[in-house]
């Protein structure tokens, strides 16, 4: 098979990626393993939330100047941050994914735990707040399903109370989740996702609310609903007396599933084809170049394209190894910035800003990889692969991933 | 809990390792009044951080023969008063081609002379029945070797010494002997929690600190000369064995493989280390390479699989009294009467020995203490089974009990029965590696002295499997919270657990233990801002 390009990697910097190339009129292959960093997914999408300090970052733009010079932005420039941001914007608007906020002002995301964190944009009915140290209301409840252990509740009205909103928490059940319930792992975010996806589950989910919330500003849910369309979270918002939001659950994230699923839904409308569930194996070189690629699924397939993009994410989504001896890129074997020392790569605090998360592919300025030294014309990096930031200390992770593939 | 301040016990116990959780419970028994005082949490030190291995004995036949001894009798008693704790493995002592073979003839000789059963097999019969055995062995010996759950021992102890009317304080730590008229009267404990001290009195004080019983008897006046020994250990993601696999040659590093659990722990390293370091351990990448390289000469998948975590903890060897510069360390059993050794009545030091032969431990020491107590009262505890051995099973044949049940079965017994289930919040999972459910974890929050995570892992295994507490640690956060703990406190102690976690996973940080890691801190710190709110504080 003949691509003009074949990303490596189906999250959310190989999608954006393919989706822009596909628009631009390009036969467009993605090669992805099924689950992404999207299942973390926490609601919003974050720029810069955080200096090298530590400190919160207000104005994300204007930051991006003091970043350095290893920095994915740094190679973008502030101009290129900015455009290129819009242009993320619209792409989520035109998949349907409907999302507030700016690049030139952080807003603040609600936390599963009750933390308040910087913000670039956040998916609509998500708590969300121009300030950091305020909520706007006076009364708040936070109901949640019995049972359901992956929203704490405790700790949620715990800050709420700190922020100087008064809180209640209460729980509800209906005969639909109490079923999924009998099963102890069923009681998962994704998995009560699917019961409420029936309008009906979902209606009495509704009429129990009404029956036991009573006149707080505000009632606060977990965002266990919405699974492959937005649909159900507007029901409910019209179904419920008074007014709903939404505050991210721990993991898997229903809001990450359904970006994945939309930006997918999109890359397909625009004729995109998707390999998923299969993973990339290696290459073959020539004359500095990629020629093809071969994946673990289709032994005999040869994959050729133009032009190549790795989006295959950081250790976690396995785009970067590492063994006893060192730090690798394991499908191509690419040139990585990391230390060959394992003492360096890691603090001593759990929190501490740890060496191994900038770790990454070494690339040039147009993003082009390396291999032994030498520049791959035709084989670019995109996202959390690529080294020179801390996505946990900076809140940069979705802004590298999305703006580089546009790159 | 300054309970009891004007109360004077016949004795106070002062460590709540597997040796002070034992003598409390013997004391208890033989009808004294016991009060157990431990400075932080149970099995905290040695009892906590060592392989598990229900030694056989046969590790010291030939160098020892006195602790093999002791070793074989004990193994056969907690097989039966800790059934719950234990799983009968047997182990193979092996011989590889760089071994010399004439060794396993003297090593099986001096097994028979210590009582414990040792079987010369064939490689091919090692192979078959322990399929992960280096398959170039050249020889093989079985014996009776065994996997036990120190915490689980310990908790068992603890529990039914307060069943004979004990009482026992965790987070209270013995920071002055009281002394009158040339003996020793109790103790000035400090509560750890929050600060405050109070006197404890008692006829007798039985020191059962471990290594931190050097301390102990120096605030008392005298002297117990205690040479730490660190030894360091790698717990794999998974049960690679199913037997206990020592080298047949002379004691050395790194040289047993013990399954346990879902899990297997290859160790030890023994380097005497300074006092000064006994709290605050670390482990070197030299111990982590000797590890790696020694245990895959046992089992050759070791190469292959992934290493859960690193611990290390420190052996509490006593030097001869005759010997302060500690050449001739013993690992045996010392019994310490600091009335005709020092002339100071009213003192008990029971140390050395091992976690294996704690029971045999508090006897010596209980039998010390009644004697100068007056009490003639025999001991039982080597026929007594342990809470959760003993009871009723409540279980009944041929019914279907969810693997949560099950499971917990596992971990406290018999006494399964009182974890609550018939309430579908309470069979909720929170830990799914381990397959802890809602209601174990209140049950030892309400019953076993759960004050923190750490505390609960001990005593339920939450967060210790392959996923090391990455959502089960905010789920238990979370029960804690529903009952009772405040929940700035408890984010608090989340962040400390996860911490703690970590602290274990960074000396082998790498392949999916490092890819583990930065998905526990793309939830805790990127998602959840846990790190962001204990700033706020």
């Amino acid at each position: 098979m003949k691509y003009d390009i074949i990303i490596i990697g189906g999250g959310l910097s190989g999608l954006t990626a393919g989706i822009a190339l596909a628009n631009a009129g390009k036969r467009v292959c993605i090669v992805s393993a099924g689950q992404s960093s999207l299942h973390f997914h926490s609601g919003s999408f974050d720029l810069l939330g955080y200096d090298a300090r530590g400190e919160v970052v207000e104005h994300p733009l204007d930051a991006v100047g003091q970043l350095g010079p290893e920095h994915p932005y740094s190679r973008l420039g502030k101009s290129g941050v900015q455009r290129l941001a819009a242009e993320a914007k619209r792409l989520f608007n035109r998949a349907g994914i409907s999302v507030s906020g700016d690049a030139i002002a952080n807003h603040y995301r609600l936390s599963p735990v009750g933390a308040m964190k910087p913000a670039w944009l956040t998916i609509g009915g998500f708590v969300h707040s121009s300030s950091g140290t305020s909520l706007p209301w006076k009364r708040a409840e936070i109901l949640n399903i019995q049972g359901f252990l992956d929203f704490p509740t405790q700790f949620l009205a715990a800050s709420l109370k700190a922020l100087g909103v008064d809180c209640q928490v209460k729980s509800f059940t209906t005969d639909e989740l109490s079923r999924a319930r009998k099963s102890p792992t069923e009681m998962r975010a994704t998995n009560i996702a699917k019961v409420l996806v029936d309008k009906d589950s979902l209606r009495k989910v509704a009429d129990r609310i009404n029956a036991i919330s009573g006149n707080a500003d505000v009632l606060l849910l977990p965002a266990v609903l919405g699974f492959s369309d937005g649909q159900s979270l507007d029901d409910l918002k019209a179904w419920v007396k008074r007014p709903v939001q939404y505050v991210a659950t721990l993991p898997p994230s229903v809001s990450g599933v359904r970006t994945a699923v939309l930006l997918k839904r999109l890359f397909a409308q625009l004729g995109g084809t998707m390999l998923v569930g299969d993973v990339a194996n290696g290459g073959q070189f020539k004359d500095g170049r990629l020629v093809s690629i071969t994946t673990e699924h289709l032994p005999d397939e040869v994959l050729y394209a133009d032009e190549f993009i790795l989006a295959s994410g950081s250790f976690m989504s396995h785009g970067l190894k590492s063994n006893y001896e060192g730090v690798f890129e394991p499908v191509f074997g690419l040139d990585v910035d990391a230390s060959g020392n394992r003492g360096d790569w890691t603090r001593e605090s759990l929190f501490d800003a740890q060496p191994y998360m900038e770790y990454g592919v070494h690339t040039d300025e147009a993003f082009r990889t390396f291999k032994n030294g030498n520049t791959i014309d035709n084989l670019y990096a995109v996202g959390s692969v690529l080294s020179g930031h801390n996505s946990i200390r900076q809140a940069d992770g979705t802004g590298v991933s999305l703006l580089t593939a546009f790159g | 809990m300054d309970r009891n301040i004007s109360k004077c016990y016949d004795v106070i116990v002062v460590g709540g390792g597997i040796t002070g959780a034992g003598t409390a419970r013997d004391c208890a028994m033989r009808g004294l009044s016991v009060l157990l005082v431990e400075k932080f949490d149970f099995t905290n030190g040695a009892t906590g951080r060592n392989h598990g291995l229900l030694h056989s004995g046969a590790r010291y036949a030939v160098t020892d023969s006195e602790s093999a001894s002791e070793c074989i009798r004990e193994n056969m008693i907690l097989r039966k008063i800790a059934r719950h704790c234990v799983e009968e493995t047997d182990g193979l002592f092996i011989t590889l081609p760089e071994d010399d073979i004439s060794f396993q003839g003297t090593f099986v000789e001096a097994c028979r002379r210590a009582g414990i059963r040792a079987d010369i097999i064939s490689p091919e019969e090692a192979r078959r029945i322990e399929p992960s055995v280096n398959p170039s062995l050249i020889g093989a010996v079985r014996v009776p070797d065994a996997s036990v759950d120190p915490f689980h021992l310990t908790t068992a102890n603890i529990l039914d010494a307060r069943a004979h009317g004990a009482d026992v304080l965790s987070y209270h730590e013995v920071v002055g002997i009281l002394q009158e008229n040339g003996r020793v009267g109790g103790v000035r404990v400090r509560n750890n929690h929050n600060g405050e001290e109070s006197e404890m009195r008692a006829r007798l004080v039985i020191n059962a600190a471990g290594i931190w019983g050097h301390s102990i008897a120096r605030m008392a006046g005298v002297t117990v000369n205690m040479f730490p020994a660190k030894g360091t250990l790698l717990v794999f993601g998974h049960r690679v064995n199913n037997m206990v696999i020592n080298r047949c040659r002379k004691p050395a590093n790194a040289d047993i493989l013990v399954p346990d659990d879902a899990v297997c722990v290859i160790g030890t390293t023994s380097d005497r280390v300074g006092y000064d370091t006994v709290d605050n351990l670390e482990i070197t990448p030299g111990e982590v390479d000797i590890l790696i390289k020694e245990g895959e000469k046992l089992a050759p998948a070791l190469a292959s699989t992934r290493i859960l975590r690193a611990y290390a903890g420190v052996r509490p060897l006593v030097a001869a009294d005759n010997d302060p510069s500690g050449r001739s360390i013993s690992r045996g059993i010392v019994c310490l009467d600091h009335e005709s050794r020092d002339g100071l009545a009213g003192l008990i030091t029971i140390t050395g020995g091992k976690m294996m032969t704690y029971r045999l431990m508090a006897e010596m020491a209980t039998d010390l203490a009644c004697k100068k107590l007056g009490v003639s009262k025999p001991c039982r505890t080597a026929t007594a089974p342990l809470p959760g051995t003993g009871g009723t099973d409540g279980d009944r044949p041929g019914k279907f009990y969810s693997t949560a049940h099950n499971a917990a079965r596992g971990r406290q017994g018999n006494r399964v029965r009182e974890i609550e289930e018939q309430r579908a919040e309470d069979r909720a999972l929170v830990c799914e590696c381990e397959e802890v459910s809602v209601g174990e974890v209140k049950y030892a929050i309400s019953q076993l002295h759960v004050h923190d995570l750490v505390n609960l892992r001990r005593r339920t295994r939450v967060g210790m499997g392959t996923c090391q507490g990455e959502l089960c640690a905010c789920r238990a956060a979370g029960v804690m919270c529903e009952t009772g703990k405040e929940a700035r406190e408890a984010l608090a102690d989340l962040g400390s657990f996860l911490n703690e976690r970590w602290k274990g996973m960074r000396p082998v940080a790498w392949g999916s233990t490092l890819d583990e890691s930065q998905l526990t801190a793309t939830i805790y710190g990127g998602l959840c801002g846990v790190d962001r709110l204990a700033v706020d504080d």
